[in-house]
């Protein structure tokens, strides 16, 4: 006992080292197995491939190793009390005299991570679950490595939001772009499933070069990679100019390449909706609600950064708001349910990076948490029609589900994840939505104005499509297609087969989910001044707390000066002469009616004057371009083929051919003729008459003679060259030295 | 223990086999090549110089004493990780050849291990013509290896193999013997070969322009056995040409040779020369990779564009080794290693392949995932450790290479350099383009639908995935990607001493050629995370 406290006493005088960080280095080791568990379940179903295992062993396996990673993470988040790392193991360590480049295998705890970490296992675990029954079509076949997939996922992505530096990060970063790649190409034998994972892996791999080379011009900055003391050294204002100050204004753009690749933003969103090619699991799960929002992550971790060009964030706001309507328009137009979704999510994504970029990281967090469970219900509930339906994607072909039997709550979980979609009013998605929407008119920016009005306008444009797809799918007569994926059935004779309990339960549970994400919203602040409920406590304590709404200590002084606050009466923009916050409440709200109704009247009550309006602006020549154009995803990937991928493909069948006729051929084979050449100069001298040989000799005997005769005039020759030359060797030096 | 033991092994094992049967050739080249592994593993247990700037393992034995000519042997920890490299890659090397090897085997295992004593021969050597006698005799069992076993355009391709790097090494020589002369000069006609003290010389008394065509000289060898751009066109024709093992060591270790002929010659030799120089390499390691990576993408034989791929890669190792930082030094002799597991196991893959139906058309094959899994599995992983994702070797190297390219300013603190972020920078678009090619080779012959050429049923292993001996082969490299992805540090940690011994005079000379460097605000950093 006397020890202990003694112990305990040393460590209260010790100022160096915070005596909670000692005491928790100790305590918290275990949160290692939040980052384990997926990796066991990995090895687990390695294992089972390799015994050839013909049950649904890997799900379970899956499904018990993630869930423990959800509970463990439950555990830790109830422990939190202030950011902590955890060493896990050295990694990348490269001392030398003065000087470190030391990346090590540790976590970072703040509760940014845990607010990800939350929502990244609790929904991995139910997804694994819903596709024990999706996928059971593959079991023996390719259900091990479906499930081996998620595992490599969730350990890529609790990599990337819990690593502790932005190698880490960088490890994780690449490791969900490799689970995408090997989850998009589950189904191998399809084309167009293996196209579509190459072209998420290297469109991904271009954000990824953008993270690397941030990572360099970082470290050469701050002289460190790891978050904590890159805040420490921004404090300071202390980081290292050496290449005259420009790194800190490339960071964030090369930050922002990387952000936008992983988030699908413009200019580099054409992976996404080719990755639906995945199963449906995978869409929710990776393409929906977990690794798309890393980008999201990336900046809010490292938020002071942007802090430091101007241009910043203004560019993340303008890129994420055009994108959000671009994408919605695409949206519109398509007939294929999951592409819909596909699209959508590339326009929410957008909505969030707008959050970003008008300074309220809390609103695009809060975004991200209830897309996560909006957007996974939709996807799971597109996944059971087509799971249903042998693999029917089409609005067109699907009516009235509500109706049949055994698809009710399909129906009904579908219409949760429009309604928080559409941001209809007092769901989820409704105050997400409208943080965002409110601070674009709030923070003083270049065109914020403008952007928040195409935001609304995209807002109104999101209820439209999302509810179109609900009445033309689960409202209405009752009619259906089959699709083709009908595994020895006959089409004739179909009959959907309706989800069981799995599925089900998964689709009410996140559903509820969806629907209670809107509670954090009125959760009362435990930190004085703090708005924004529960999402902005956890967003509080990270790198990003300038970007919530009444945070206004004085490290962001310049930040709160451009935002403007009441308190402060520093002016607060105003729309139509109300408050924002107030404002936007009655302004999305009936856009969202607005767009609501449009799809009522065109996708429910008169189904054929939709595509009398399609025909009509298809008839018309000014306005034919715009349902075309829409329906041909505005020609982007046509675009890149023509401008990118084809020259490219010509310079290297050019440089193919010029290696092989002019480096090849016409140098390195006409260097290595050469001494052929020449001894063919010679070969005819030696050709054997004896005449032509005396020839050579009277000749070379005469050359000779006159050699002898006239050396003293060569040398003498020779001589004044030489003197000339070394003149005019004089010469030059001269000048030479004379500048 | 003495190195003399490691290569005078597998001499006396290539002799053994011309006694034995020539069914026993493959089992006695592999019981030699596998004690030589264990022999280097003791070795390496007991070299108690990682990580500092000695020699180890030196031994001294006199030649020709009246030209200063030595067989002295001994190895830094830098060779010393490269002799391991060699004498882990050699047995494998052997072990894949059982299957592929029916005709005149007693001459192919002999070859193999004589090979191996030439190479680990370059990497001991203490002595210039020891160094240059071995660097010479690598060539003529390589020769062999590609003009009897290898493809239909063999004996094309093992010419220009040899006379190419030939010819290259005979610049090499020149450099060498003009070094030695001068030195010789100055120490009033007493010679010596010893490599330290030629570089010790050469370093301190020869002046900028004669250091100048010495570098010329040093690089007209070694920049074609690495290869770099313009001068690498032997190299896709000598790996399409050669049998698998041949093209496993010639990627593995022979292209080693040249970086490892930059790492021991030039840096330390000619640095004021190098300085001046280097943007002028870089820029050619640089055209090497994207020009490379662009052809790989439109090859249709699979071997062949692994084959540009080493091209491509090699540019960064390239790079590394001339940013004259520790970060891309210690990077670059990382690569030297990585490539040669990630690539030398891709080269044995495709030979596996091969051996069953006889193509490499990537035209004529596809779909591999459904007839042999296993196969696909490690094709994947391979290509993956060769992309460079993090967590395997090859993201480590990489990442260190460009790293130090990046800070290679001459403006920077420590280490001034006269690469920088801009070279970095377009150097990065080769990591994008190398996923490309790869992905898109995998994505051909790995995935989509089934497609096999007609092939003769005959052959026992056809239509079957790997066997265990296969299997065998590739887990090894395997885990020590993983290992190495995973515990790099134990590497760098090994090299940190030789590394920066080698480059110590470079910030001198920088700064000279460059101006005082600005003085940087320091950076105020936190002492110890926790």
């Amino acid at each position: 006992m006397i020890e202990t406290v003694s112990i305990l006493s040393k460590l209260a005088t010790m100022p160096a080292v915070p005596s909670a960080d000692v005491l928790h280095a100790v305590d918290l080791s275990w949160a290692g197995f939040i980052l384990w568990m997926p990796l066991i379940s990995l090895v687990l179903c390695g294992l089972c491939a390799a015994f050839k295992v013909k049950t649904k062993a890997p799900a379970v396996i899956t499904i018990i190793c993630l869930a423990t990673s959800f509970v463990l993470t439950l555990f830790l988040w109830n422990s939190y009390t202030q950011p902590e790392t955890i060493h896990l193991f050295d990694w990348l360590q490269i001392h030398w005299e003065e000087g470190s480049f030391v990346a090590n295998f540790a976590l970072y705890v703040d509760s940014l991570t845990l607010l990800w970490m939350l929502f990244v296992t609790g929904l991995g675990t139910l997804i694994a679950v819903y596709a024990s029954e999706y996928m059971e079509h593959d079991v023996g076949k390719g259900y091990t490595r479906f499930f081996a997939g998620v595992s490599v996922f969730l350990f890529a992505m609790t990599c990337l939001v819990m690593g502790d530096n932005l190698l880490v990060l960088y490890l994780g970063w690449e490791g969900v772009g490799f689970a995408s790649y090997w989850l998009i190409g589950y189904f191998y034998q399809k084309p167009s499933a293996v196209a579509a994972a190459k072209k998420a892996f290297i469109v991904n791999r271009i954000g990824d070069v953008g993270l690397a080379l941030a990572i360099y011009l970082i470290w050469t900055t701050f002289g460190t990679v790891q978050y904590d003391e890159i805040t420490t050294v921004l404090q300071s204002h202390s980081y290292d100019t050496t290449f005259g100050g420009w790194t800190v204004h490339a960071i964030p753009y090369l930050l922002m390449l990387a952000a936008f690749g992983k988030s699908a933003q413009l200019p580099l969103y054409v992976w996404l909706p080719d990755a639906m090619e995945g199963p449906t699991p995978v869409s929710a799960l990776i393409h929906a609600a977990t690794m798309v929002t890393a980008g999201i992550y990336l900046i809010i971790r490292t938020y002071p950064l942007f802090m430091l060009d101007e241009y910043a964030l203004p560019t993340v706001a303008w890129v994420g708001g055009l994108t959000a309507f671009f994408a919605a328009t695409i949206g519109m137009a398509q007939y294929d349910i999951k592409r819909i979704m596909a699209y959508s999510t590339v326009s929410q994504l957008g909505y969030m990076f707008l959050g970003l970029g008008v300074v309220t990281s809390y609103g695009a967090a809060y975004h991200v948490f209830t897309h996560a469970f909006f957007k996974a219900v939709l996807f799971l509930t597109c996944g059971a029609i087509m799971h249903g339906f042998a693999g029917q994607l089409d609005l067109r072909r699907l009516s009235g589900l509500r109706k049949m039997k055994g698809w009710k709550i399909v129906s009904y979980t579908m219409l949760v994840g429009c309604l928080c979609l559409a941001g209809f009013p007092f769901t989820s998605g409704y105050f997400s939505k409208d943080a965002i929407l409110a601070e674009a008119f709030v923070t003083q920016g270049p065109g914020f104005q403008f952007l928040g009005w195409l935001a609304i306008f995209t807002a109104g444009l999101t209820a439209y499509y999302t509810f179109r797809v609900w009445f033309r799918v689960c409202a209405g007569p009752v009619y259906f297609e089959p699709g083709d994926e009908l595994h020895g059935e006959d089409p004739a004779n179909f009959h959907p087969h309706a989800p069981r309990f799995a599925i089900n339960f998964v689709l009410v549970a996140i559903a509820l989910g969806a629907l209670l994400a809107a509670l954090p919203y009125f959760m009362p602040n435990e930190t004085e001044h703090l708005h924004g409920g529960w999402i902005a406590e956890m967003v509080n304590d990270s790198p990003a707390s300038a970007g919530v709404p009444g945070n206004n200590s004085v490290a962001h002084a310049p930040l709160v000066e451009a935002h403007g606050t009441i308190e402060h009466n520093i002016p607060h923009g105003d729309i139509l002469g109300m408050d924002p916050h107030k404002a936007m409440y009655y302004i999305s709200g009936v856009v969202g009616f607005i767009g609501i109704g449009i799809a009522l009247f065109l996708h429910l009550f008169f189904r054929s004057s939709a595509d009398t309006l399609r025909s009509k602006l298809l008839a018309n020549r000014a306005t034919r371009w715009l349902p075309t154009a829409m329906e041909n995803k505005w020609y982007v990937d046509e675009v890149y083929i023509a401008l990118i991928r084809s020259p490219l493909w010509i310079l290297g069948k050019f440089f193919s051919l010029f290696d092989k006729y002019i480096i090849d051929g016409a140098l390195v084979n006409g260097v290595a003729s050469l001494p052929r050449a020449s001894a063919r100069w010679f070969a005819p001298l030696h050709n054997g008459s004896l005449q032509s040989y005396a020839i050579s000799m009277v000749g070379g005997a005469v050359l000779v003679v006159l050699l002898m005769l006239f050396m003293p005039e060569i040398v003498s020759l020779l001589k004044s060259m030489n003197s000339q030359a070394q003149n005019i060797e004089q010469v030059v030096r001269t000048v030479g030295g004379a500048q | 223990m003495t190195l003399w033991l490691l290569l005078l092994v597998p001499l006396a094992g290539a002799m053994s086999i011309f006694l034995a049967k020539a069914a026993l050739a493959k089992w006695i080249s592999l019981g030699v090549s596998t004690v030589v592994f264990v022999i280097s593993l003791l070795m390496a247990v007991q070299f108690d110089v990682w990580g500092t700037s000695e020699t180890g393992l030196v031994s001294h034995v006199s030649w020709l004493s009246q030209l200063g000519v030595t067989l002295d042997v001994g190895v830094d920890s830098v060779a010393m990780l490269l002799v391991l490299l060699t004498t882990f890659l050699t047995p494998l090397c052997v072990w894949g050849s059982f299957s592929a090897i029916t005709a005149r085997r007693k001459e192919y295992y002999a070859w193999l291990l004589i090979l191996e004593t030439a190479m680990l021969g370059v990497f001991s050597a203490q002595d210039l013509i020891l160094f240059y006698v071995s660097f010479e005799l690598t060539l003529v069992p390589m020769f062999f290896l590609i003009a009897i076993y290898g493809g239909a355009n063999r004996a094309h391709a093992s010419v220009k193999f040899f006379i190419y790097t030939f010819t290259g090494s005979l610049f090499t020589l020149a450099g060498f013997v003009y070094v030695a002369w001068q030195y010789q000069m100055s120490q009033y006609g007493v010679w010596s070969f010893a490599i330290s003290d030629l570089a010790q010389f050469a370093s301190t008394s020869l002046t900028a322009s004669e250091q100048g065509w010495v570098l010329l000289a040093l690089l007209a060898g070694f920049a074609v056995k690495i290869p770099v751009f313009p001068v690498h066109t032997w190299l896709p024709l000598a790996h399409t040409e050669a049998p698998t093992a041949g093209s496993v060591i010639l990627a593995g270790v022979l292209l080693k040779l040249g970086t490892f002929g930059v790492y021991r010659f030039v840096l330390p030799m000619v640095p004021e020369a190098l300085v001046a120089y280097a943007p002028a390499i870089a820029v050619l390691a640089i055209v090497g990779i994207l020009y490379a990576a662009l052809i790989c993408w439109v090859q249709d034989d699979v071997k062949k564009l692994v084959a540009y791929s080493s091209v491509s890669h090699l540019g960064f190792c390239v790079l590394g080794l001339i940013a004259l930082n520790p970060i891309g030094l210690e990077g670059a002799v990382l690569y030297m290693i990585n490539h040669g597991l990630s690539t030398g196991a891709l080269f044995f893959l495709i030979g596996m392949m091969y051996e069953r139906y006889h193509t490499r058309d990537m035209n004529a094959i596809g779909g591999l995932a459904k007839k042999m899994p296993v196969w696909s599995c490690f094709m994947v992983f391979f290509v993956l450790a060769s992309v460079g994702l993090p967590g395997l070797n090859g993201f480590v190297s990489e990442f260190m290479c460009l790293l130090g390219t990046f800070v290679a300013t001459d403006t920077a603190a420590q280490w001034p350099g006269v690469l920088g972020p801009e070279y970095a920078a377009i150097a990065a678009i080769g990591m994008v383009l190398a996923a490309m090619y790869l992905l898109i080779m995998v994505g051909k012959v790995v995935f989509g639908k089934l497609k096999e050429p007609e092939h003769d049923g005959a052959h026992s292993l056809l239509p079957s995935d790997l066997n265990p001996r296969e299997i065998g082969i590739l887990v090894p490299m395997a885990a020590l990607c993983i290992w190495i992805g995973v515990q790099p540090t134990v590497l760098t940690d090994a090299m940190r001493g030789s590394v920066e011994d080698v480059l110590s005079p470079y910030p001198r000379i920088v700064q000279e050629e460059h101006g005082a460097p600005q003085t940087p605000i320091i950076i105020e950093k936190k002492e110890q995370n926790g």
